[in-house]
């Protein structure tokens, strides 16, 4: 039954894959068929009409440079937040929650104009502005919630110990929530990997990542599943794995996160 | 050197407090900045009547561009849309997420194989998801698309390409993509369950139907809100799917709000109407938001407290 149920949840990831291999002449067959020669001439088809080097190095820069940037501000104030007496920090916290619930639409539109301004338009380095607002607000609050979960008494000890602040923030609390920044990070890399809207509108031919390249795979250059099922492979496999191998971090960051 | 000397001469309750502002500034700052700002900006320009084809007949209307939306019959249909796509989408996968969480309950090897492997759909790019199903439900030389059309269970325009089935395809669509992720959230709950009450219910001889009811489900309502509130939070803004199947069509049968929003801002340029359309989507989210809070705290009050 269980068995069942996740082949159906996994069989159209599977077509697209396959498609990859299929010869164009097997595609337009009516009906459709399920065998067919495999060949590599979609793989050779994206080599020429994609710069692939290209789409992955913008796609890995939007991907890390966001989730670095959110890690090195999202997980001190998550920390901050937790540890802090003043009442204003929940608020703060909820304002993080908050700030991800926004519609894409509603950012975009005036960043698109502030981009437009100072000259970012067009580059990776717009989309991981932007990016990163939504994913420092989750590295934030999944921090938060990590760190309330942490007895305070570490700390305390290590401060009585004679650390100081910093050393008892980063040698001492910051390795206990390790998990966290794990999920963070996952959940980080796995959103500016997958964004669509904002990548396609503030990139440019250069600088734009796989996800926006997906779609011009169809239809652009040529009707055909083929190119698409290849690029798939590009865009679409490194990151699912990823996220399968870790799905102990993803789970766990998943049921804290959004608590 | 003299700041860190004099930093060290405050009392520790003080440098406490200086410490985590420190930590906590940058982030706070950011997210104010460059997140918080265009929103409010979003809410200035709402209130003119501001193209960027003809930037200098930019002018004030104040809620002209609200009215001019309600008055507008292809928002109505849009919102129309939004609501019955996240409604019907979110129920079903509420029901087929529980029913996974609950076969998923037992821990077991297979079972963790299982729940990882159910976290494909969730990662595979969105946009991707579109284009998968839009390729096999092409009605020419679609996998599945074909037969339904050869067999006459679809229009021959295929199910995306006709006005009454296509919204009911994205539906579809979206169930596939985030019903394992509403299991997982309701698994956990199930997972987080006292192990003492559920072993009572047992030796208590209650049959199993009826230790759902009347056990289970209660205990699992903060879990269930909170996985209802999230989905329909993101079923709302949904985008991705429907931008590369049907594009808002045929006839603005799959137009919602955002792909509207988007139309009108970001290739007609009219920043004023698509402002508008955004805010209306904040408020409509918070209205969500807080009704599930709401019952989230009730749910918590019942489960947890007398």
């Amino acid at each position: 039954m269980l068995a069942t149920i996740v082949t159906l949840f996994l069989l159209p990831v599977a077509w697209l894959i396959a498609t990859a291999y299929k010869p164009a002449a097997a595609m337009f067959t009516s009906p459709p068929t399920f065998l067919f020669v495999p060949t590599l001439d979609n793989f050779r088809k994206i080599g020429t009409l994609y710069d692939l080097p290209s789409l992955v190095r913008s796609s890995l820069t939007i991907s890390i440079g966001s989730a670095l940037l959110s890690l090195l501000i999202g997980a001190p104030c998550g920390y901050a937040l937790a540890r802090s007496r003043s009442r204003w920090a929940l608020a703060i916290a909820y304002l993080f929650l908050g700030i991800r619930t926004v519609p894409a639409v509603a950012t975009l539109l005036p960043f698109y104009l502030l981009m437009r301004d100072v000259g970012l338009l067009g580059t990776t380095a717009a989309v991981i502005l932007i990016d990163t607002v939504l994913n420092c607000a989750f590295v934030t609050w999944m921090m938060f919630s990590y760190v309330r979960a942490l007895p305070p008494e570490l700390n305390e000890a290590a401060l009585t110990d004679g650390c100081t602040l910093w050393g008892a923030f980063w040698r001492v609390d910051l390795p206990c929530v390790r998990s966290g920044l794990v999920a963070g990070a996952l959940f980080s890399i796995l959103f500016s990997w997958n964004d669509f809207l904002y990548a396609s509108f503030l990139t440019r031919l250069d600088s734009k990542p796989l996800a926006v390249a997906l779609v011009t795979a169809y239809g652009t250059y040529d009707i055909s599943w083929g190119t698409l099922g290849a690029l798939a492979h590009v865009a679409l496999i490194p990151i699912v794995l990823m996220v399968v191998a870790l799905n102990r971090f993803f789970i766990g960051g998943l049921v804290r996160g959004v608590h | 050197m003299s700041t860190l000397r004099l930093a060290s001469r405050l009392p520790f309750e003080t440098r406490r407090k200086l410490f985590l502002l420190t930590l906590g500034a940058p982030a706070l700052v950011y997210v104010l900045a460059i997140g918080v700002g265009p929103v409010a900006q979003g809410v200035w320009y709402s209130l003119f009547d501001y193209s960027l084809i003809h930037p200098a007949r930019r002018h004030f209307v104040g809620l002209g561009n609200y009215a001019a939306l309600f008055a507008d019959a292809s928002f109505r249909n849009a919102l129309l849309n939004t609501i019955v796509f996240s409604g019907a989408a979110v129920a079903l996968e509420f029901a087929t997420g529980l029913g996974l969480a609950l076969l998923l309950w037992r821990d077991s090897r297979f079972n963790q194989i299982c729940l990882a492997l159910l976290l494909v759909p969730v990662t595979v790019t969105p946009i991707a998801v579109g284009l998968i199903f839009k390729g096999l439900l092409e009605p020419d030389f679609g996998m599945i698309g074909y037969w339904l059309a050869h067999w006459g269970w679809s229009d021959p325009r295929g199910l995306l390409g006709a006005t009454h089935t296509s919204l009911a395809t994205l539906v579809l669509i979206d169930i596939w993509e985030w019903t394992p992720l509403m299991a997982l959230i309701l698994l956990a709950g199930l997972k987080a369950l006292p192990v003492d009450v559920l072993e009572a219910a047992t030796a208590d001889g209650s049959t199993l139907l009826q230790r759902f009811w009347m056990v289970i489900l209660p205990l699992l309502l903060p879990a269930i809100f909170l996985a209802l509130v999230l989905r329909t939070m993101d079923a709302f803004r949904v985008f991705d799917s429907i931008y590369v199947t049907t594009g808002g069509g045929p006839a603005g049968a799959t137009d919602t709000l955002m792909m509207l929003a988007v139309k009108r801002g970001l290739q007609f340029f009219d920043i004023g109407a698509a402002s508008a359309i955004g805010n209306t989507m904040i408020l409509c989210l918070a209205l969500i938001a807080s009704l599930f809070v709401l019952l989230i705290r009730r749910a918590d009050r019942l489960a947890n407290g007398r």
